[in-house]
């Protein structure tokens, strides 16, 4: 009996020992958090910005956000352009990966082919339909081997790469992870699928390296690369992410100084505005993420394709009053959007001005109207001979309760405005959503997308007839024409025209309400007062910590 | 013996064989789609069922998946939300279920132990009634319901504990965990203890003893929970596998890298991950159905009647 005492004491004091209230905050340890898992840090497998974000943290691509979000170079000191806005030749900086070997041209030809080979979301990027380098869509397709992809090594430190068609964004295209190096050597010697599954599996050159990290972890820990080309800047030691899943666990984390960067919703904005202390540290970031209403046109929908009818879907985008959504149901600074493309986001390289800033271009068809909507939804009556229609509207439900809100407001809108139509709402598993959108099984779903790439075509490839096949199911050769002419056909070359021509391809867009634009997103974050210098972005990287300080 | 020991074998056999064939159809039966990515092609989306063989008639495929799990693969052996292999992973992520699951069953059994010796010794008294409630709340409280208690007041209001999971701080992380995971242990063994006790020492030979001149501490030791202890040990054992299985919303919300979170994470993640969730299921079967069959077997051998018992029936 006196054993099992003593060993009941020792276990005690055991347990106890090491327990101790130290904050983890200070030193340069930045603790922030995230929404959900990341999915993978194999730039080939990742699907998420979280990933994104982790992987642009631990390697450099070419190029690099600044804080205002234009590229700028990062491994590569600088680049040529040939006239024909066709080939682009890069010229290395001296950097090391961190098991010291040299980052060379050869690390950026080997994970570009592997990217086209095995990626199965983003090899498009490489495609025809946005970077257009040379080959890439036969080599995606595997009709050709990956040797013959238009990238290649002068020497170790020179990169050429060949488009078929002049890319405008092409440079800023290169911050993204799906061009970013991976060191061909190390790579080879793992084992097959183990790339980027530990700290021992994953190869940095960037600002951090990976301390730990399982797939699937709750907590990942990064520490400062001290041969990152860019150390001087770099000032974290530490810099750990902690997924929470529940935003009250992230604000009581917040206030207990376990996190220095907590993500909350649109209930606790109007709690945190209303504390003094609290509000000083409310930080609203817009984002690039647009949230519409996709509407199927299929005849096979649920609802006999009644939705195949350009005025029922302009009645109905008509009839939602997107400023009350944004103000009494989301809450958390996301703002109303009237356009195709998200406000705060493709800047245009020459005025400056975001692609999407005037929100009254296409108020003729987007608005909030009920007069207006109630004259569309009549000509749809009498053009179908239909005088009530009953429509599925799909969302996931597992990522928090906003979608939920703006759901039942929607659907209390609609109807009201809209004596005749019915919204049947169905909230389900984000997994079941997916697969009942790519199956072609609902009427209305509300989604969201953000942008790849700083360029309106990532929003507008969306609808063409290849894109919507997924969604939509709608095809106008016009629109087709435009964004074809705009990516790979004449207008590519020319800033001014083709830049025009998007808004008329928005504007078909709209007049067909092929989607109802709902608001763009803004997160709201709470931020440590002593920490400075995240860098926030509204495309591909959506946060960086190469300049941030935590004093 | 023999027989008895390949009887049972062939049992536990049959029974994981039941478990991965319902777990299959199931799983393939759910609504959702393995391939969690927005925007996929019907195109690339049957590219990926014919790479994975999923096309192919669901008896087929569990023909196909039971031969890969002879030979030692979980299906491809890799997970279909991220392509990283299984078999490391969640080694890794039981392992840590594992040390937290241990801390809790120590501390529950002692805990346990002590609430359930003072309850017997002070039979009918206010301790016992006190050590009664406390046991019965215990089972009535989820552990999740406690771990966020403990998260508030003693992370939150009374900073000692780490507020997540820290891996570079394991033990101070892994206390409130594992308190609120022995919870169940403690009332379990707690009751066990009890009633044990309270029947030994309405033995004849403890009364015997009594009656000899031996009191207190040495009568209890030596007598009564030396006798009483043999069927707690019983219950303690399949214990330890709910606490490794039943630690999921404790991992999900503490943020422990265990394979109870990677179970709901497989699960409720963006896509139901067909690969891990029978993985897991199949580990955390064979875990329980083995740890059943040794019990079975040490009962046979602890109590021949046992043995024929199950020959007579």
């Amino acid at each position: 009996m006196k054993k099992i005492f003593a060993m009941a004491l020792m276990i005690l004091t055991a347990l106890m020992t090491g327990c101790g209230g130290e904050e983890s905050a200070g030193n340069g340890r930045l603790s922030v958090m995230l929404q959900s898992n990341i999915v993978s840090l194999d730039s080939a497998q990742a699907t998420d910005s979280a990933s994104f974000e982790v992987i642009a943290d631990c390697i450099d691509g070419l190029m690099q956000l600044d804080a205002d979000g234009k590229a700028i170079p990062a491994l590569a000191q600088n680049y040529d352009v040939s006239e024909d806005g066709k080939t682009y030749t890069f010229h290395l900086r001296e950097a090391k990966w961190a098991n010291g070997d040299e980052v060379t041209a050869e690390d950026f030809i080997f994970a570009w082919r592997r990217h086209c080979v095995e990626s199965s979301k983003y090899a498009y990027i490489m495609g025809s339909t946005v970077a257009c380098i040379k080959n890439a869509d036969a080599v995606i397709r595997k009709e050709i081997d990956a040797e013959n992809l238009g990238v290649y090594a002068i020497d170790s430190k020179t990169l050429v790469v060949e488009l078929d068609a002049p890319v405008s964004f092409f440079p800023s295209l290169m911050c993204f992870p799906a061009f970013y190096p991976i060191n061909e050597n190390f790579y080879n010697s793992l084992e097959k699928n183990t790339y980027g599954t530990s700290p021992e599996t994953f190869l940095s050159n960037g600002a951090f390296k990976l301390a730990d990290y399982v797939p699937g972890a709750a907590n990942i820990q990064l520490v400062r690369n001290d041969s990152y080309w860019d150390a001087a800047r770099v000032e974290l030691s530490n810099l750990q992410y902690q997924v929470v899943s529940s935003s009250d666990n992230a604000l009581t984390a917040f206030k207990n100084k376990t996190l220095n960067l907590a993500v909350i919703n649109g209930n606790q904005v109007v709690n945190v505005k209303n504390d003094a202390e609290l509000s000083k540290n409310l930080q609203t970031i817009p984002t690039g993420l647009l949230n519409y209403l996709s509407f199927n046109q299929d005849y096979k929908n649920n609802h006999g394709g009644a939705l195949a009818n350009a005025n029922l879907r302009l009645a109905i985008s008509n009839a939602i009053d997107r400023e009350s959504l944004v103000d009494n149901y989301v809450m958390n600074g996301s703002q109303a959007t009237y356009t195709a493309i998200p406000l705060r986001f493709a800047p245009n390289a020459k005025t400056g001005e975001y692609f999407a800033a005037d929100q009254k271009q296409f108020s003729d068809v987007v608005s909030f109207d009920v007069e207006k909507a109630r004259g569309f939804l009549e000509k749809a009556k009498s053009e179908l001979g239909l005088e009530n229609f009953s429509l599925e509207l799909i969302y996931a439900n597992d990522s928090g309760d906003t979608v939920v809100k703006v759901a039942q407001a929607i659907k209390s809108q609609v109807e009201e405005n809209l004596p005749g139509v019915t919204l049947n709402l169905q909230p389900m598993p984000k997994a079941e959503y997916l697969d009942r959108v790519t199956t072609n099984s609902y009427d209305i779903a509300i989604t969201n997308w953000a942008p790849d790439y700083d360029d309106p075509m990532t929003f507008f490839t969306l609808w063409t007839t290849e894109g919507s096949e997924i969604a939509e199911h709608w095809s106008n050769a016009d629109y087709d024409k435009i964004i074809s002419d705009c990516t790979t056909g004449d207008l590519a070359a020319q800033y001014d025209e083709r830049w025009s021509a998007m808004y008329d391809a928005e504007r078909i867009l709209l007049e067909n309400a092929v989607i109802a634009p709902l608001y763009t997103n803004a997160i709201a974050n709470l931020i440590s007062s002593n920490v400075s210098g995240i860098e926030f972005h509204s495309v591909a990287i959506e946060r960086a910590y190469k300049s941030a300080k935590v004093q | 013996m023999t027989k008895y020991i390949a009887k049972r074998l062939i049992m536990s056999l049959l029974t994981l064989f039941a478990i991965i064939f319902v777990l299959f159809i199931l799983i393939r039966i759910m609504p959702g789609n393995p391939f969690p990515v927005e925007r996929m092609s019907a195109e690339m989306i049957l590219q990926k069922r014919l790479e994975l063989g999923l096309d192919k008639p669901i008896l087929v495929q569990f023909a196909d998946y039971m031969s890969m799990l002879m030979g030692g693969s979980f299906g491809n052996g890799t997970s279909l939300y991220n392509g990283a292999p299984i078999k490391p992973i969640m080694l890794k992520c039981l392992e840590n279920s594992f040390k937290i699951g241990v801390l809790s069953i120590l501390f529950g059994t002692l805990v346990g132990l002590i609430i359930g010796i003072t309850a017997a010794l002070h039979r009918g008294k206010f301790l016992d009634g006190l050590c009664t409630i406390v046991s019965i709340l215990g089972v009535c409280i989820p552990s999740y319901v406690f771990m966020i208690f403990l998260q508030y007041f003693f992370s939150y209001k009374i900073p000692l504990f780490p507020y997540f999971f820290d891996p570079s701080r394991f033990l101070s992380s892994a206390v409130m965990p594992a308190m609120s995971l022995s919870l169940f242990a403690i009332s379990t063994v707690a009751r066990f203890t009890r009633n044990e006790m309270v029947e030994v020492m309405n033995s004849d030979y403890v009364k015997l003893a009594e009656a000899k001149g031996l009191y207190g501490l040495q009568l209890i030791r030596r007598h009564v929970l030396r006798n009483a202890l043999i069927p707690i040990v019983t219950v303690i054992a399949p214990l330890v596998v709910d606490l490794l299985t039943g630690a999921m919303v404790i991992e999900k919300i503490y943020g422990i890298n265990g394979v109870g979170k990677l179970m709901v994470d497989a699960i409720a993640g963006q896509g139901v991950d067909y690969n891990y969730v029978l993985a897991l299921g199949i580990v955390f079967s064979a875990l329980y159905i083995g740890i059943m069959l040794v019990l079975d077997i040490l009962y046979g051998i602890i109590d021949p009647r046992i043995r024929l018992a199950a020959k007579d029936g």
